[in-house]
């Protein structure tokens, strides 16, 4: 088809070319809520076989950069994140130019919105980026819409979960790293006051390590990479002794060893559907 | 007036700091100029409830007043809403379109609908049809063609219920295009498949059968007067001859009985019949969607036929 490049007035980036590779790799990629970057690696390779298997596979990121010059007109864009727990790469499909929470709104009833933007503004409130079950289903009373009783509540909190959009461990829950790419905007902008960030990338922080002298604060992967082999860790702001175990730096490598045994796993699982 | 464009590969770094109180009391939403989109329906609209919330420009301009970058947002929009109620493949009204996206572009609709359609189409891979002449309702078919291997990389597993549409659609083909409820459930209670007992895979095969496939329009359910017990007759929607053809699911029952598609003379000349006809050629899409929508302008093809399909 022809490309309407009489929209990119104004924009002074270059736009790209749009083919069935890229096409059956957006079709795809938004049947997922959020990817991890071996399952973005994968589906580039399934889309260039299908297409041109002759063709080298382009670089992941100028292939997705490329894609984002396009849809840069239609204010979406494919967007990069790391995990607040561990650092892994994600990708998703973002609203580039919305501020609520829109969409969710489509899968999700009015109530359960509420009961979600419930628990957003508890986790964002807490001290530890987690809020309980019990204080989210305490607030059931107070939803917008059809009615819901705390049984309902515990099975919409389970739907949030599945759907990646809330992450529970023992009985707390807190935003997936998919919530936090598609809505950081949005957060940022309308809990201004209680929002923290993190010392390192600048960026909106709902779990990480806080420094217990002045009190900033550091996502995991932020500190993982900033204290790489520092025998000596201290505060980047106050420079006292940093009091918290280190964590890792996320290996691609090491993933791929056990994600090989995984992926196979994957496949067998779809192809019994 | 968005946010400026991330960088790739990490968080990008905001110009505002939060920290040490630089943040504003929290400020409304739909007040902030440039940056907080509000409700494109026109000034004073108060924010939608969370499911009717398409809001993505700033307030609505007396028309002719609209920039560039507006129209762009509006366009954007329509894409965004169409692609996402195709997900749940009802087909989309007119009249939503009207309420949800465009609002006070009313005006230049067909304009904006022919532009999201074509954004849809290059970008995508979707193709923006009506469903009936004159429904204004309508579907996204796919251009690309669908692959085996897509189910791997795929994020939703397809649709289990695929499968059972595929069958009762063959059944109605190989039967004369036409089927009643009782032959239906006769048939399909031999691959244990039962309407009043659920299913492991299909969940409530009547309801799929008779309610969801209907309402995604790939089946038309209409009941046979005089009949008693009452009964109906089962027969291809719309949606159906836009998305397969009578080859495609020839080929398929063939594939399910291990044999050849010539093994059934009638109905394989019915389908050949059928793909002579799809391949004559047409307006696309597009044009008749001009048509329907701006009355007898068309791409000035000259042919008169009304196709309201995509390509294979």
């Amino acid at each position: 088809g022809v490309c309407p490049v009489v929209y990119m007035q104004g924009s002074t980036r270059r736009v790209g070319i749009m083919t069935d590779i890229h096409r059956r790799f957006l079709q795809l990629l938004m049947t997922h809520g959020v990817l991890e970057e071996w399952e973005v690696q994968r589906l580039q390779n399934h889309c260039f076989k299908v297409h041109d298997r002759n063709a080298a596979v382009e670089k992941l990121e100028d292939f997705i950069n490329n894609i984002n010059s396009i849809l840069e007109s239609l204010y979406i864009e494919i967007k990069k994140g790391i995990t607040e727990d561990d650092g892994r790469p994600i990708y998703a499909l973002v609203n580039l130019a919305t501020t609520s929470v829109s969409k969710m709104a489509t899968d999700f009833a009015e109530n359960e919105l509420d009961l979600f933007r419930k628990a957003l503004e508890l986790i964002i409130d807490s001290e530890t980026g987690f809020a309980s079950s019990t204080n989210i289903l305490n607030l059931v009373d107070q939803l917008k819409g059809k009615k819901m009783r705390k049984k309902e509540a515990e099975h919409v909190l389970q739907k949030f979960v599945q759907s990646k959009w809330l992450i529970e461990k023992e009985g707390e829950f807190t935003l997936h790293g998919r919530a936090i790419l598609e809505m950081e905007q949005f957060i940022r902008e309308t809990y201004p006051d209680a929002v923290k960030m993190c010392n390192i990338c600048h960026s909106l922080l709902i779990r990480g390590q806080s420094c217990e002298t002045c009190g900033i604060r550091m996502h995991l992967p932020c500190v993982a990479k900033y204290f790489q082999s520092n025998s000596e860790p201290r505060c980047p702001h106050c420079n006292d002794y940093w009091p918290h175990e280190i964590p890792e730096v996320f290996d691609p490598e090491k993933e791929r060893e056990a994600g090989v045994s995984k992926s196979t796993r994957k496949s067998l699982r779809s192809r019994q559907h | 007036m968005l946010s400026k464009p991330r960088g790739r590969g990490r968080p990008s770094p905001h110009t505002d700091r939060d920290r040490g109180g630089g943040g504003d009391a929290r400020t409304p939403r739909g007040g902030r100029g440039d940056e907080t989109p509000s409700t494109s329906r026109g000034p004073g609209s108060a924010q939608e409830t969370p499911g009717s919330s398409w809001s993505l420009s700033a307030s609505a301009p007396a028309p002719g007043a609209r920039t560039q970058k507006q129209l762009e947002l509006k366009v954007a929009e329509l894409v965004q809403f169409l692609l996402i109620k195709d997900q749940k493949k009802i087909p989309i009204k007119r009249t939503d379109i009207l309420k949800h996206v465009i609002g006070d572009y009313r005006d230049i609709y067909p304009n904006l609908l022919k532009l999201a359609a074509e954004r849809l189409q290059y970008v995508f891979g979707y193709e923006l049809v009506e469903l009936e002449p004159k429904s204004n309702s309508y579907i996204l078919v796919n251009t690309l063609e669908p692959m085996e291997d897509d189910a791997e990389v795929r994020g939703d597993q397809g649709t289990p219920t695929t499968g059972l549409l595929m069958i009762v659609l063959g059944l109605i083909f190989m039967k004369g295009n036409t089927i009643t409820e009782t032959e239906v459930w006769d048939f399909l209670r031999r691959l244990g498949v039962y309407p009043t007992k659920k299913h492991l895979v299909f969940g409530d095969p009547k309801k799929l059968i008779t309610e969801d496939f209907v309402r995604q329009r790939y089946l038309e359910y209409r009941r046979i007067p005089h009949t008693d017990p009452v009964d109906y007759e089962l027969q291809w929607g719309p949606r159906t001859n836009l998305e397969t053809s009578k080859m495609k699911v020839l080929k398929f029952v063939a594939k399910i009985h291990k044999q050849d598609p010539k093994d059934w003379p009638a109905q394989y000349c019915e389908a050949l019949a059928d793909e002579e006809k799809r391949a004559r050629p047409a307006i696309n899409a597009p044009a008749s969607l001009l048509n329907s929508e701006m009355g007898s302008e068309g791409l000035g093809q000259g042919s008169g036929t009304q196709r309201h399909r995509a390509k294979e």
